[in-house]
């Protein structure tokens, strides 16, 4: 605690329950007026549990021009402008997303017992001999992570190629054994259930998936995606079994549910049977569950449960994975051993443009190029409400705060408008909370200068560092600041002096009985809400009220 | 970086307004271009003596680069910038460490990365492992260990050991990142 940081955060007003939402086609924001006189009444309590989801620095806030307000996290919509993997920084189009999901489906990888990023490297024997150097290595290539030494052979998994590992990563199992795909289990049954109707197949159809069905046995244990394709399919069977010829004649299959035929029996469901199939009626029957492990069901193995606790107990802890890992997993659900985790795809990153929840302007679009950092839009709260920052007036004094002793601290107001502001700051008498210190603000209200040319600033940048050591010196001796008068002044900078006399920690002297007990956490720094109303006049009026809230160390 | 003014002090300023320290050690300065304007602080060790093993005849002549430095670049006291290495081919060799503008690198940390981008923060006591990549406006807190050939993506905020992504840069702290004023805070008064 002894280097203590004073710091000041913005509240922005948007979890406020009594401000209506600006309603589409309203030309100006609500009246200030009504407003701010409920304002005035109210004040703020950063100690309430509520606060630390509406407090935030300055430069996390947005600005909405037509709103006049300040735009906190909360208070925006998200849109995703582009997807990308964060490790090869490719894009990937929306309709990829639709279908492969959000995972970079090239080769990139993370460590699943470190989440340090794989790379791809040859464990072939390396070339030898004249021109050693011009031979591209060769296969078979395996996942290395640089930061903990795994390596994908420690599972049993090598790769032909070395890229689509994502593909080559997806036909293998931990161990080696192939992963037999949904289309060759759907061949397998489409096959079982030719066999099962039609005994006599044409031969070619038999020898050519022979093999496959070998694999295929009513008991086998399948993964989590195999499991959820079968089921998939033996639920669409039964449903094209249920649902029979529609009136615009298909006939089930994929068209199941949300066949047209299903949407105009739904659509009639309440209008009479003008829209209805009648005979889907009469027809609609019970329907039966899955059976066995080609349909997707999956019966309970208590022997696996107790090989699974003697693994536990012959590999021990290192063996087991942790939760963080399987966190990352995506199908952490049969997994306990670390033997058992699979290299982590890189979950795929968004640039997002921000919209006004209110209003539906647009406060930031980024460029949609993955590589440039630049933004078509950008209304950030820096630009329009001025800073605050707080420091010590006393530099040499340690930070912290000595019960009973009056500190003065330094509130400073930066412009970055190019008009001059009229800014007036309230504080309660004292801060709230089980522990009230006294605040007071020596110099309510005052004016901020104009933003005016960098130029400008640079040339008289001399002239004025040289006024503000004068002035410091010479209340060096002093210590003392007068009430009412601003403290230090700039181009487009104002200071005033806020002094605060922080009250004791000691729980056993508070009036109330309720009230005491030990210090809680964050109790023991002194938080002082303050009320900032900035007006500028621009085009039209433009008022604009921000709570600003400092802390302060203790 | 060699133009040595006779004025006593911390720094020497070259012409191209350079600030380094008296105390910092730089290897194989012909290897190491500073795009100017950048602070070097007492006991940062740049290690530019650390080159490609072997020169192609095709590439071009000239003196071969280890460290690129761009402008506003501030590299705290204690800190190490060394080429990374790998063996390529069967051969071992250092490849070029290119750092852009506006990067503030803190005490006591070591740097082996390829590429930093341009306003990237990086903490105190930070390991940047071999061939990392650092896009644009990152910032790395104190402590992080960055795995080696991690790409770390713009606006992102990198903590943890192995480092990764924790946070996002907001639209508003993208001014905050530059250094100029950083720059004009060193010198020898």
């Amino acid at each position: 605690m002894a280097s203590f940081k004073p710091y000041t955060y913005f509240q922005c007003p948007c979890t406020d329950t009594n401000l209506p939402p600006r309603r589409l086609g309203e030309s100006r924001p609500p009246s200030s007026s009504s407003e701010t006189e409920q304002e005035d009444d109210r004040t703020f309590d950063p100690r309430a549990p509520r606060a630390n989801f509406s407090l935030y620095p300055l430069e996390h806030l947005l600005y909405c021009e037509d709103c006049h307000q300040i735009r906190c996290p909360r208070c925006v919509l998200d849109e995703i402008v582009t997807w990308y993997c964060p490790n090869c920084l490719f894009e990937v189009p929306s309709g990829v997303i639709k279908s492969e999901g959000n995972r970079c489906t090239r080769s990139c990888f993370q460590c699943p017992i470190c989440i340090a990023p794989l790379s791809v490297s040859s464990i072939g024997a390396p070339p030898e001999g004249l021109g050693a150097e011009y031979v591209q290595p060769s296969g078979p290539y395996v996942l290395n992570c640089a930061y903990c030494m795994w390596s994908s052979k420690e599972i049993g998994i090598q790769f032909e190629k070395p890229n689509g590992i994502y593909a080559q990563l997806s036909k293998v199992k931990n161990g080696g054994t192939p992963v037999i795909t949904p289309k060759e289990r759907r061949k397998d049954r489409e096959e079982r259930s030719r066999d099962a109707s039609v005994p006599m197949v044409m031969e070619e159809g038999i020898s050519e998936e022979g093999e496959e069905s070998v694999n295929l046995d009513a008991h086998e244990d399948l993964d989590a995606e195999s499991q959820f394709a079968n089921l998939k399919a033996f639920y669409q069977s039964q449903l094209a079994e249920a649902s029979p010829a529609s009136a615009l004649g298909f006939t089930g299959g994929d068209y199941g549910y949300g066949s047209p035929g299903a949407l105009s029996r739904i659509m009639g469901l309440y209008t009479g049977s003008n829209f209805a199939d009648k005979r889907s009626k009469s027809k609609t029957g019970t329907m039966r569950e899955a059976q066995d492990a080609l349909e997707g069901l999956q019966l309970c193995n208590t022997a696996s449960d107790e090989e699974t606790i003697a693994r536990l107990r012959n590999e021990g802890y290192e063996n087991t994975a942790s939760v963080a890992q399987l966190k990352e997993q995506t199908h952490p659900a049969h997994i306990h051993s670390v033997d058992d985790l699979r290299p982590i795809a890189y979950l795929l990153r968004t640039k997002r443009s921000k919209r006004c929840k209110t209003c539906r302007h647009i406060l930031s679009k980024p460029e949609s190029k993955v590589q440039t950092t630049r933004f078509r839009i950008r209304l950030v709260a820096p630009s329009y409400i001025p800073s605050i920052s707080i420091r010590p007036l006393a530099t040499s004094q340690n930070f912290l705060l000595t019960p009973f002793k009056p500190t003065q601290f330094v509130l400073t107001f930066k412009n970055p408008l190019f008009d001059r502001v009229k800014v007036s700051i309230a504080t309660p008498g004292t801060t709230p909370g089980r522990f009230e210190s006294r605040v007071t603000v020596l110099c309510p209200q005052f004016e901020v200068g104009a933003n005016t040319d960098a130029w400008e600033e640079a040339l008289r940048e001399g002239a004025e560092r040289e006024k503000r050591r004068t002035k410091a010196e010479a209340s060096e001796g002093q210590l003392q600041a007068e009430a009412g008068k601003v403290w230090e002044r700039g181009r487009n900078w104002v200071s005033v002096v806020v002094e605060v006399v922080p009250t004791s920690l000691r729980a056993d002297v508070l009036m109330k009985e309720e009230d005491r007990g030990p210090v809680r956490e964050d109790e023991d720094v002194v938080e002082i809400p303050v009320f900032v109303r900035v007006e500028w006049e621009a085009e039209g009026q433009g008022d604009d009220t921000v709570v600003g809230e400092g802390g302060e160390g203790g | 970086m060699t133009s040595k003014r006779a004025a006593k002090g911390e720094y020497i300023e070259t012409d191209t307004g350079n600030k380094v320290s008296r105390r910092s050690q730089i290897i194989g300065t012909t290897n190491i271009i500073l795009g100017g304007k950048t602070v070097i602080q007492a006991e940062v060790i740049i290690r530019g003596d650390l080159l490609r093993a072997h020169q192609n005849s095709a590439e071009k002549q000239g003196s071969p680069v280890a460290v690129a430095i761009g402008r506003y670049c501030f590299f705290s006291k204690g800190c190490e910038l060394r080429p990374p290495g790998k063996v390529y081919k069967g051969w071992f060799s250092h490849y070029p460490l290119k750092i852009a503008d506006h990067v503030f690198i803190g005490p006591s940390s070591v740097i082996e990365a390829a590429l930093i981008g341009s306003h990237v923060s990086i903490g105190a006591n930070c390991t940047i492992g071999k061939f990392a990549i650092i896009k644009d406006y990152v910032k790395v807190l104190d402590g992080t260990v960055v795995p080696p050939n991690m790409v770390v993506p713009s606006f992102s905020i990198v903590a943890g050991r192995p480092g990764r992504v924790v946070g996002e840069i907001a639209e508003g702290e993208v001014e905050g990142m530059d250094l100029r004023e950083v720059y004009r805070g060193i010198g020898n008064g």
